[in-house]
């Protein structure tokens, strides 16, 4: 009977165990899929050509990405120096007030800005900026972007603070330290690695972002370094050429895929590198 | 009383509409070790913080009555001076974990953007590690992080930052609650050494810690002292009931 | 009830059947003296083992207590009169002992006019009801009673002070009484002997009690 009963349990655990296994198995699959199909289809494009040379009108053979490579970094670059010192400073905030009325809201809205779907955010900077402005712009880009990113970092700003053990704060304030040094000089370094991953992570989050560029930086065919003129970006490029009727121009996207991709792993990997060096055992 | 640094009378401490230290009046002597004793809640912790103006970190804590450091009122002194004179070891050993042990000794003066030359500096971490009984076992390794270290050893870095800032005094909140008892003893003894230089005010949970290494020991209950006395004839007679229902381990 | 209260609870059971023991054998070294019973006064002596058992016991007991629950302020006072009282009570057992040994040594009753002169036989009676009284003062914890055998004591003193007179005397009178006399004067200076014991236990007493040291001041 009772050996029945255990056997009975064995069972049940490892069917339970093999299931928990098998579908952290099937989670890996997508990303394979992606992986190997973005590989497949977009190696053969790239080259140091593909990289350094402007697009080429239809039918001619050659073109590269140039201009939306850099356009992407600059519109990200920017949107990260708008975003981070500001999700940095209200992160700050959030966890030394946390029970004040202000930080509530806050809080509150920064969660519901991070479930705002891209495109409303593109349209509501394209009335904020592009409209005033009369015109698209990278930065009206960079600000839809900057919008994104903002509660992101705000949030994992917070958190991680939040983790560091009020024992810290209390040690500098009794050395007479006073407040603002004891939090830049102490709380932000202690929490320093989640911070820069955290804002690592929200740059790969927004690098492959289209629908807020869609109304703001617009996109160009043309090489441009000026902010306050519209720019091209790799997902916008991936976008226009993917349902464009061109071959070529499909064969190109899958290049610029592939780049997009790896600028994202590789951003992922330097969170975790700059996780590991900095990471401060509390 | 002779030579007193820190004169209480009528002082009074709440926290919003809870009053935590009730009308307390005590001298505490200069170079003694004076070890705070009470239940739990019984307002010994908020005490200690009150005399370096800790607790009104508190948003809503208020005090009353006169607190005084030699002749000057504690109130009126700013709060970081007060606690550049009045140093303070906590609970969990708590080393700057961004900061090496020789940067952790001198943090005081670093957080503080006080400059000091290089020999200056060297000077005040060998000296602090020394008095605090750690040099001999980390004068090799000052440039790795203080959280390497041993809960103990942690503990005494924690005393040599305080002492590095060259206090008056020294408080303590339970400084050995969370050692063994060989790394407290150890500290013990580094505290009796202490009070030859520094007045020592201890809260301690532990009866017999109290018992070995203070001079006199004030006993709290519900926020009021009970009984402030040399700590011999608080161990041997008590004269308030409650004390000595609480150290025979009689409270019902 | 904690786990020392237990503790303590045992050891005043044990240092008070000790006590009945030591009482009970200075009354019977009094019975044997007065009846000149040899029998008892053997059996005093053989009891003393007991005594001393009895001593061991209650040291080792203290000391584990000292060693496993450190007793601190009234606990700690009542250890440590434990420990003292525990040492005197010894004493007067070995004393108890010394007069029954005397019953034992000689060969005949002793001469009643040296017991009755040198007033041996109330000193003994004083003696005894010192014993009761401390003991009862500390079952009760009265520290009244206890101070009350220091005046009993002062009685016993003036009957030493005076016995060597007396028995002086009775040896001036009669060569032959001499051997008795030394024996009476000795049991005197014992009784003696037995009061200091039990003032002593007094002090430990109040000492638990009330927290004062007594010794070596003049007492009221």
């Amino acid at each position: 009977m009772d050996t029945r009963f255990i056997r009975y349990r064995k069972v049940k655990n490892n069917l339970f165990k093999g299931i928990v296994i098998l579908f952290s198995f099937l989670c890996t699959i997508p990303l394979f899929c992606i992986l190997y199909y973005i590989i497949r289809k977009g190696i053969k494009e790239i080259n140091w050509h593909f990289l350094i040379r402007l697009p080429m009108p239809v039918g001619e053979v050659g073109g590269g990405i140039a201009n939306a490579l850099s356009g992407s970094m600059m519109i990200v670059l920017v949107a990260a120096v708008i975003a981070i010192p500001f999700g940095i400073l209200a992160g700050i905030y959030l966890s030394e007030n946390k029970d004040k009325k202000l930080a509530y809201w806050s809080r509150l809205s920064a969660d519901i800005m991070q479930g705002i779907p891209s495109i409303v955010t593109g349209i509501v900077v394209y009335f904020w900026i592009v409209k005033p402005m009369k015109s698209f712009s990278a930065l009206s880009g960079s600000v839809a972007l900057a919008m994104m990113m903002l509660p992101i970092v705000v949030r994992t700003t917070e958190e991680t603070l939040l983790r560091i053990p009020n024992s810290f704060k209390e040690a500098a304030l009794a050395l007479g330290v006073p407040y603002h040094r004891v939090i830049l000089r102490v709380i932000v370094p202690c929490g320093l690695s989640g911070i820069l991953s955290g804002s690592l992570l929200a740059v790969a989050r927004i690098a492959g972002e289209t629908a807020p560029l869609l109304f703001t930086a617009f996109g160009n065919p043309y090489m441009n370094v000026n902010i306050f003129k519209p720019m091209q970006s790799l997902p916008l490029m991936i976008y226009n050429y993917a349902i464009s009727p061109y071959d070529q121009w499909h064969n190109m996207a899958w290049g610029a895929a592939m780049i997009l991709l790896i600028w994202i792993l590789l951003l992922n990997l330097l969170t975790k590198l700059v996780t590991k060096r900095w990471r401060i055992q509390l | 009383m002779e030579n007193t640094i820190i004169k209480c009378e009528n002082f009074n401490a709440w926290f919003g509409d809870n009053h935590v230290v009730k009308s307390v009046t005590m001298d505490i002597p200069k170079n003694n070790l004076t070890a705070v004793m009470g239940p739990s809640g019984c307002g010994k912790t908020t005490f200690l913080r009150c005399i370096n103006r800790m607790h009104e970190l508190a948003p809503d804590a208020r005090t009353e009555g006169s607190l005084k450091l030699y002749q000057d009122e504690v109130y009126d002194i700013h709060p970081i001076l007060l606690r550049q004179k009045i140093g303070m070891v906590f609970q969990h050993p708590n080393p700057f974990p961004n900061m090496s042990i020789y940067d952790n000794v001198v943090a005081g003066y670093k957080l503080n953007g006080i400059k000091l030359s290089k020999a200056e500096r060297d000077d005040i971490v060998e000296d602090s590690l020394r008095k605090a009984a750690l040099w001999m076992e980390v004068r090799d390794t000052l440039r790795k992080k203080g959280t390497f270290l041993s809960g103990g050893q942690q503990q005494r870095l924690c005393i040599a930052r305080a002492i590095a800032m060259k206090p008056e005094v020294l408080l303590l909140d339970e400084p050995t609650s969370a050692l063994d008892p060989v790394s407290t003893s150890s500290i013990e003894e580094l505290l009796i050494d202490l009070k030859k230089n520094y007045t020592i005010i201890i809260v301690t949970h532990n009866m017999q810690q109290a018992a070995r290494i203070s001079d006199r020991t004030a006993f709290f209950y519900m926020g009021e002292l009970a009984e402030y006395d040399h700590t011999k004839q608080m161990f041997i007679s008590p004269k308030d009931k409650r004390t000595q229902n609480y150290i025979t381990g009689r409270f019902s | 009830m904690t786990q020392l209260e237990h503790e303590l609870q045992r050891l005043k059971d044990e240092l008070i059947q000790m006590w009945d023991l030591v009482y009970s054998q200075l009354n019977k070294a009094r019975i044997s003296l007065t009846n000149f019973d040899q029998g008892l006064a053997r059996e005093v002596q053989q009891n003393e083992r007991r005594v001393n058992g009895y001593e061991l016991k209650i040291d080792t007991d203290c000391e584990n207590i000292f060693a496993l629950y450190c007793p601190v302020a009234v606990d700690l006072r009542f250890v440590l009169a434990i420990l003292k009282i525990n040492y005197n009570l010894e004493r007067v057992g070995d004393y108890a002992e010394g007069i029954a040994r005397y019953v034992t040594g000689f060969n005949l009753p002793f001469n009643k006019s040296i017991l009755k002169e040198t007033q041996l036989l109330a000193m003994m009676d004083k003696a005894i009801s010192m014993m009761e009284d401390a003991k009862k003062a500390f079952e009760k914890e009265d520290a009244a009673l206890a101070r009350s055998t220091f005046q009993k004591d002062e009685t016993l003193d003036i009957i030493n002070r005076y016995a060597g007179d007396i028995l002086n005397t009775f040896v001036e009178s009669d060569i032959h009484h001499f051997r008795e006399a030394l024996y009476a004067h000795s049991i005197i200076q014992k009784l003696e002997r037995v009061g200091d014991q039990i003032t002593n236990i007094s002090e430990e007493i109040i000492f638990y009690l009330e927290a004062k040291v007594l010794k070596h001041k003049k007492k009221g």
